[in-house]
């Protein structure tokens, strides 16, 4: 069973409904029980990281997440939000700790001459492999204002947006994506179905 | 490259799915499930769902039709029509919507739209502004009336930190002659916030005109793919050929 953390932060009917869509199962919670129980996590959400973290922490989550991912290393996936929170520190709305998984911080996109939330399909590329050509099945859809800076060796995948972003990251038991594959139609349905389905 | 996002719009009238001209004359369209689904497997960027009557007629939008419009679709979704409370943003989110959006609130009560904005986050309120062009000058066209200057709305609602703004020519509505593209481009001056563009496309060459300005917001219909040959997949072609990024 995969688990779907129910933090009070974001869409979780979407990433509820994709998984069933992949014909496996998920429950959304935040009952630790079942969070220990759960053969995967998916950390989704939307929102600002302070109270992002403020919630965890209220449902005593920040311990127990740490404890099935870092140290069981249990299989995890985090969205949007969920990436940005496995950061050790974030800005939004002022400067405060995350889960601190992997090193690094989460800045507000300013360096760009484009409308800030960065909003849409965008294609994502291996580093170095820029000039690919765009298809339907490299285009996912964004939408944040603030994006991931690690400072650790990390495997990603990158986004252009007169700069480039973080726009996923995978460590070892931990993958995360600042797009939302749940709202990617296909090219989204088939990385989850390729993440999950050795774990559902 | 960010792509230029293609939105069909599908609108409500409490029973089926109807296409209106000028904000009148309602013609019935087809069953909203029915046609969500197509859109799905047509790999639309997103899809806008509005009952249009939800507020006049002073009912809620109906959530377990809105529920299984919202189950086909694997893009975002923005639903609108008659949100007042808190409630009613958060029905819809909980059942999967991605954006909502208000206009009636927005024009009676900015202080609503703040506080949405603080309690769900900017990026799930749309803001509905239906532009009516009136002796050289643009109104927001609202219960049958020129209301507020646009610019002075565009402004006020920036202040209000809104997601987006869903901009329709109201008289350029359902009329399939080109999108008034002065329009799309004084918003673009007035804002920073991302911008969806609605009125009046009815060839693919409206789109390509529209997206070859300085406009380089989203790019809404609902006529051209009721009434016309033409899919959103044929649009992009048309796009992709003016070498406008887009994803196909």
């Amino acid at each position: 069973m995969i688990a779907v953390i129910d933090y009070g932060m974001g869409n979780l009917a979407s990433v509820l409904k994709a998984i069933r869509s992949l014909r496996m199962e998920a429950v959304t919670t935040n009952d630790p029980k079942e969070i220990r129980e759960s053969s995967l996590i998916i950390l989704p959400g939307v929102g600002s990281f302070e109270q992002g973290m403020k919630n965890l922490k209220g449902l005593g989550l920040i311990e127990l997440l740490t404890e099935e991912v870092i140290y069981n290393k249990k299989p995890f996936l985090g969205i949007c939000l969920g990436m940005q929170l496995i950061m050790e520190r974030g800005s939004e709305p002022i400067e405060c700790k995350g889960l601190g998984w992997i090193k690094g911080k989460v800045e507000f996109i300013n360096n760009s001459r484009l409308p800030v939330p960065h909003l849409g399909w965008n294609k994502t590329y291996y580093p170095g492999d820029e000039n690919k050509e765009d298809t339907v099945s490299n285009n996912f859809y964004f939408i944040h204002s603030f994006h991931v800076i690690p400072e650790e060796e990390v495997m990603c995948t990158h986004v252009n947006y007169e700069f480039t972003m973080v726009a996923s990251l995978q460590k070892e038991n931990i993958f995360a994506t600042q797009f939302h594959p749940e709202k990617s139609q296909k090219a989204g349905l088939s990385l989850l179905k390729t993440y999950l389905e050795p774990h559902a | 490259m960010l792509k230029v996002r293609l939105i069909p719009v599908m609108t409500f009238n409490g029973i089926s799915l109807v296409k209106t001209k000028q904000f009148a004359n309602p013609r019935t369209v087809g069953n909203p499930i029915q046609v969500a689904r197509v859109f799905n497997s047509r790999n639309v960027d997103e899809l806008i769902f509005i009952d249009i009557m939800a507020t006049e007629q002073g009912r809620k939008i109906n959530l377990p039709l809105v529920k299984k419009i919202i189950d086909e679709c694997f893009m975002p979704v923005t639903i609108g029509g008659g949100i007042r409370t808190f409630e009613d943003i958060n029905d819809l989110l909980r059942i999967g919507a991605d954006k909502v959006l208000i206009k009636s609130m927005a024009l009676k009560d900015p202080e609503f739209i703040i506080k949405a904005v603080e309690y769900f986050g900017s990026q799930c309120i749309s803001i509905s502004v239906d532009a009516i062009l009136v002796e050289g000058e643009y109104w927001i066209h609202h219960e049958n009336q020129e209301q507020i200057l646009l610019e002075t709305f565009i402004n006020e609602m920036n202040q209000c930190n809104v997601g987006e703004f869903v901009v329709n020519a109201v008289h350029n509505d359902g009329m399939m002659k080109g999108y008034d593209t002065k329009l799309y481009n004084k918003v673009t001056q007035l804002t920073s916030k991302p911008i969806v563009a609605l009125g009046g496309a009815g060839d693919p060459a409206h789109f390509v005109s529209l997206a070859q300005t300085n406009y380089n917001g989203a790019l809404a219909a609902s006529s051209i793919y009721h009434f016309t040959q033409y899919t959103p997949n044929e649009v992009k072609l048309n796009l992709n050929k003016a070498k406008i990024p887009v994803r196909i």
